[in-house]
Formats: structure tokens, sequence, C-alpha cells
């Protein structure tokens, strides 16, 4: 955090951390409602773009019923902080996700985000939306490689200039002019890929904590000078959904908002949206009981982690970090980290890699001076202070004793 | 208490600030051993013992909380009569004049010279005491922005027993500590919640580091300038020889 910069010193009274409204009056709901009304009229009067199997088809593919699919549209609906009114048009808006472009790129990353959304043993409904969207361009999923996939992306910027949207997942590494990371045939570095795909951007949306806050590749020392993509993007609508990985909910989320109203959702200072990091891990996790009775799981496998008590001790920075996986958690609501009996290393803040995920409590934790040198305990540098006060202290009050009492003023 | 012959007695201390002083030190020493626990809990709760009274996190947190506002009240009280009160002017003893740094200067001698020099007026508060204190209150201002703003994350619904103005007033007044303590930690360019525990934990320890110069030095002033200094947070007053008083007896 460089206090110099003109835009932090802005922030500095201006911040809003996590204040979610969550609701707006009817009047502004039922404006909404119409509006959201007619942009889906609107989407639907367009073919979708390209390939893709139809969305009901697939569905039924997956052995899943139309059923399963409205709970989910009502879940989602909630989710978005909509009211229960809108379940039929965010239904609506997620069979029309085809209509919207998105183009994906890759940076300093290992594809863990979108790895989230493709591996799970059976693809759950938001999976099953995210394969629907009109990915025009994803390296990892697209068959093309090399010149082929160049153009390609070439192609898919110009044709859906200033409409698509750009989901970034990785960090951007600045160190070298850009040179740890490059792409592509022509040696482009990560940096400019980013910038020239941003260009004709409708809005961009960085996916996980690396292309969030710079993440792993920024922890420190961070050799390649890594950042996130806010930090390099600037004058274009910039949503970031981090943790690692983003929960595809949220990824399922952001899209959906944006095909429905055509905007993208409440932000919070970090730019995450609201619907899904208004709320701390700590005030919804099932073993909160335990934290407030003192009752923690000393080690790993004790008497305590086997009655589920608390992981606070081992770490848990539940109580600094916002998200929402204690409410949705993973895998359509199959399990979360703390749910299976580990801490939460606070994967969606800021540097979670220094700061969050050394599974001890902070005071206990190495951390780095800020000189980025020594690391050392919060409670070893103060207790070093204490002794050096201890020290000196002990030597004034010696030697004033050695040397004797004077009355003042040089009386000998 | 009657001043022994040769002696006048100064008055230094009302009876609130007195009161003041006190409650602020058992505050301390309660927001310290409940601090630590909130940051690592060193003691355990019996496993076996059953839910009875065992809201030992919650009772912490809870005393912790109740400190933190006994404090702001205190600091408070504190800060109008830095300026108004009737007895003592400290504020005239902050300002970085000509005078007020030669009397700092004569007082920090007069330490490291093991009171080999006294060139100032020891009857009332000088420069390097008003800077040392104006230290402590610096820092404690500091925990209680920190305090506030961690209080506050958990509230992130935006509501509170006692309205949305509470959390929204929080967020207004100690967000900016969110910036301030991830430029001390240092780190990525984007601040952290994290940094402002860090930050109040270390603030901590430094204010221990104070508070054990604090005792040493009254202590050692009691027994090298024999005033009486340490009766000054007792009885109020403290104790000057006649001859050192006359100069100053307007101050
Ligand atoms: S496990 Fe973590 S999030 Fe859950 S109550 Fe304990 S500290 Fe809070
Ligand atoms: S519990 Fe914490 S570390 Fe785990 S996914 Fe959620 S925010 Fe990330």
């Amino acid at each position: 955090m460089s206090i110099d910069k003109e835009e932090s010193v802005k922030k500095l009274f201006t911040a809003e951390s996590a204040k979610v409204d969550t609701n707006k009056g009817d009047a502004y709901y039922d404006e909404l409602y119409i509006s959201c009304q007619k942009r889906i009229e609107d989407l639907k009067k367009l073919k979708p773009l390209n390939n893709r199997m139809d969305f009901t088809e697939s569905i039924e593919d997956q052995g899943l019923e139309r059923r399963d699919f409205l709970k989910w549209a009502s879940a989602t609906t909630a989710m978005l902080m909509l009211p229960a009114s809108f379940t039929p048009l965010v239904a609506e808006a997620a069979v029309l996700m085809n209509r919207v472009p998105v183009i994906w790129v890759e940076l300093s990353d290992c594809a863990g985000n979108s790895e989230a959304l493709l591996r799970s043993d059976g693809p759950k409904i938001d999976e099953i939306i995210l394969d629907l969207i009109s990915l025009e361009f994803h390296e990892i999923l697209q068959a093309a490689s090399g010149h082929q996939a160049e153009k390609q992306m070439n192609e898919a910027m110009e044709h859906f200039k200033g409409k698509y949207l750009l989901f970034v997942e990785g960090a951007v590494p600045l160190g070298m002019d850009g040179n740890y990371g490059t792409i592509g045939a022509t040696g482009e570095t990560f940096v400019d890929h980013l910038h020239r795909a941003a260009e004709g951007a409708a809005a961009v949306i960085a996916v996980g904590s690396c292309a969030t806050y710079g993440g792993i590749p920024a922890a420190a020392p961070n050799p390649t000078d890594s950042v996130g993509v806010m930090d390099v993007i600037k004058g274009k609508p910039i949503i970031n959904i981090p943790a690692c990985p983003a929960n595809p909910s949220n990824m399922v989320g952001v899209i959906l908002h944006y095909v429905l109203t055509g905007s993208i959702p409440e932000l919070d200072s970090l730019l995450r949206p609201k619907f899904a990091f208004g709320y701390r891990i700590h005030d919804n996790c099932e073993r909160r009981g335990h934290f407030d009775a003192g009752e923690y799981v000393e080690e790993w496998g004790d008497e305590g982690a086997k009655n589920n008590f608390c992981l606070y001790k081992l770490g848990c920075k539940g109580p600094m970090t916002f998200n929402n996986c204690s409410i949705i958690r993973y895998n359509e609501g199959v399990n979360w980290p703390i749910g299976v009996g580990r801490g939460c290393i606070g994967c969606s803040e800021p540097d979670f890699w220094d700061k969050y995920a050394y599974e001890r409590p902070m005071s206990n934790a190495n951390i780095k001076a800020p000189t980025g040198g020594v690391e050392k305990t919060v409670d070893e540098f103060g207790l070093g202070l204490l002794t050096a006060a201890g020290i000196g202290i002990g030597i004034h009050a010696a030697a004033s004793a050695v040397a004797g009492k004077s009355e003042h003023g040089g009386e000998f | 208490m009657k001043a022994k012959a040769g002696y006048i007695q100064v008055k230094r201390r009302t009876a609130s600030l007195r009161i003041i002083h006190w409650v602020n030190v058992f505050s301390m020493i309660a927001a310290i051993t409940t601090g630590l626990y909130i940051a690592a809990p060193y003691y355990q709760t019996f496993i076996a013992d059953p839910a009875v009274d065992k809201y030992v996190m919650a009772w912490n947190r809870w005393v912790h909380f109740m400190v933190a506002i006994i404090f702001d009240v205190t600091s408070i009280i504190i800060f109008y009569l830095t300026f108004f009160s009737r007895v003592d002017r400290p504020w005239s003893k902050m300002i970085p004049n000509k005078k007020n740094m030669r009397e700092f200067s004569a007082v920090l001698i007069n330490l490291i010279t093991l009171n080999r020099h006294k060139n100032f007026n020891s009857a009332h508060n000088d420069s390097f005491n008003i800077a040392y204190f104006f230290t402590f209150h610096f820092l404690m201002v500091w925990m209680l922005l920190t305090g506030l703003q961690l209080y506050v994350h958990g509230l992130g619904s935006g509501l509170s027993s006692v309205g949305t103005w509470w959390p929204w007033m929080l967020h207004l007044v100690t967000d900016w500590t969110i910036p301030v303590s991830g430029w001390m930690v240092g780190g990525g360019p984007t601040a952290t919640l994290m940094d402002v525990r860090i930050s109040h934990h270390m603030t901590m320890w430094l204010l221990i580091v104070w508070v054990v110069f604090h005792i040493y030095y009254q202590v050692w002033r009691t027994i090298f300038w024999k005033e009486g200094d340490i009766s000054i947070i007792f009885g109020g007053s403290k104790y000057v020889k006649i001859k050192d008083n006359e100069e100053n007896k307007e101050a």
C-alpha cells in the first residue's frame, strides 16, 4: 500500500467496506423488474451467439429435472439479493446466457478457477450454465493453439467490440518490462495482452485471488512484481471475484446479473460484488458457537476436532474474511473448507498468502517486516521491544544507584 | 498532608484526574489480558465440562469491549481537560516552540546524566513529560480507532442492536485506518483487514513498553528528585523545595 498514490489517499475517508443495502424499497424493484423484462425480451430476439447445446436439453442430459433448475433459480435470486418475484426472470436469463459473448484470458495462474467450474464430479447447474455461456475464447478449453488461437481471439475481439465480458484469471507480472510472462506465438507480454483484451470489453471480471490482488504470484518476496487486474486496467468497469478458487456460483451470479439487468452488481470498496462478499465467514459459520464458548481444536485430529470445535487456534481466518462460502458453500452446497474441518485461510482477501494463510493465530505467525526482511511473529517482535526497554531501564537504574543520589544541578 | 518544613506543596492532579488515571490502569490490565486471549486463546476451557458458564471467548470479548468503551469515555474527558482544565494547561507545553524545546532537552539531560544536571522547574508538568504523555494518547487513539474498525467487521450486515447509524458511523470514522495500517505493515498494493489486526496488536506492545518506562521514570524521579513525585497520582500533589519554586510562583 503506497500512501503517496493520490487515489489511495482519496480512499482514506471514503472506503465503504461491506455495507450491504438489501432492501431498496418496492419502487426500486418494480422499476428494475420492468427494465429486466425489457432486456430479456431484447435478448430473446438475438440469436444464440455460437455453437452450443440447448439449455433444457443439457439439463436433461445430465439427469437433472426442471424442478432442480427452478430450485436453483430461486436460490440464485436470493443470492443476488433480488426479491423472490424475480425468480422467473432469473430462470429466463439463465437460458439466455449464451447471448452474451465472453472472452477468457489466462495470465500468471494455475487455471484453478477454470478447473473449479469444469471438474466437479457431476456437473452442477452452475457449471452447466458456465458451459452454455458464449465462450468465444478460452485458451484451455479451445482446440486451437498458436497462431490459430491468436487469430481466433483477434476475431472475437473485433466482432464483439464493446459488448464482450472479459474474464481474467491470474496475476499480471510487471517486473522486467512484463517479460516474466508472455503468451502466444508473438511473445506478447501478459500486460500487453491484458491491455489489448480489455480495450474493447464492456466490463472486466477478475476471477480468483491472483487476478484480483496478485494472489500467490504476488506473495512475498514477489520477484515478478505481480499485481492484480485492478492495479493495471483503469477506466473500465472492473468486478473482482476473489477466492481460491472463485466460487462458480459467484461467477454465474455476476454474469447472470449482467444478462438480467445489463449492469454490473453493486460492489464493495475492493470492487467485489456485495451479494457475495458482503458476509463474514465467521458470522455464518456452523462452528461459531464453539468459538464463543472457547472450545478450540488444539491440534489436528484431537478430541476437539472430532467434536467439530472451532478452528481459530489452528489459524482460521473466518473472523476477518468476507465471502459467502459459509452460506452457499461449494459444489452446490455440498461442503466447504470449515465444514471438512480445516480453517479458513482468508483466500478472498488481499495478500492472503502472506497475511492469512499461516494456519495459526495472527500473533503467533511469522509476518514479514515492512522492509521485507526479517520474519518474526508479532509477539516475538513485541517481546523483543520489551526486552530492549527492560535492558535500557536496567542499565539506567544500575548506573543511577551506583552514582548515588544527588540533589540536582551541579551538587555532586 | 502538610508539607515538610522548607518544602511547599504543589497541587498537580485533581481528584477526577486521579480517578481517571486508575480507571485507565485497571482498564488497561483488563484490555491486555483479554486482548491476548482474543488474539490467540492461551488457556483451554475444559473439554469435558458441559455447557455451563462456558462462554469463555464471549466473556473475554465482552470485557474487552466494555473496557474499550470506558477508554473511549475517559479519552474524551482527557481531551477536554487538556484544553479546558482549571488546574493544568498541558497543551501549552505541547507546542514545539523554543522554550518548550529547551525544557524538553533539559529534562532529557537530567535523565541521562542521572540527575547530575537539573536546570528546569520540576514543580509543574514539564515538556518532556507532556511529550511522553502525548505519545501515549496518540497510541491510545490509534488503539481505539483500529479497535472500533475490528469491531465493525462483525457488523457486516450493516445492522446493530442500536440501529444502522452505529455501523455506518464506525465505517465513516475508522475505515481510513485500513489503508494507513496497510501502509505501516507493508505488502501488496491493496491494504487488507489483517493489516489493522497486526497494527492493533503491535500497538499493544508499544503501549506495554510505554507503561514500563512510565512506571520506572516515576519511581526514579521519586527516588532521585526527592520531591515525592509518586504521590501525585495518589494524593494529587508533590512537594518542592521552597527556593526552587520561588522564581516560578506564578507558573
Ligand atoms: S471455525 Fe473459523 S469461522 Fe468458524 S467460528 Fe471458528 S474462527 Fe469463526
Ligand atoms: S473458507 Fe475462507 S479460505 Fe476457504 S474458500 Fe472460503 S474464504 Fe476461502
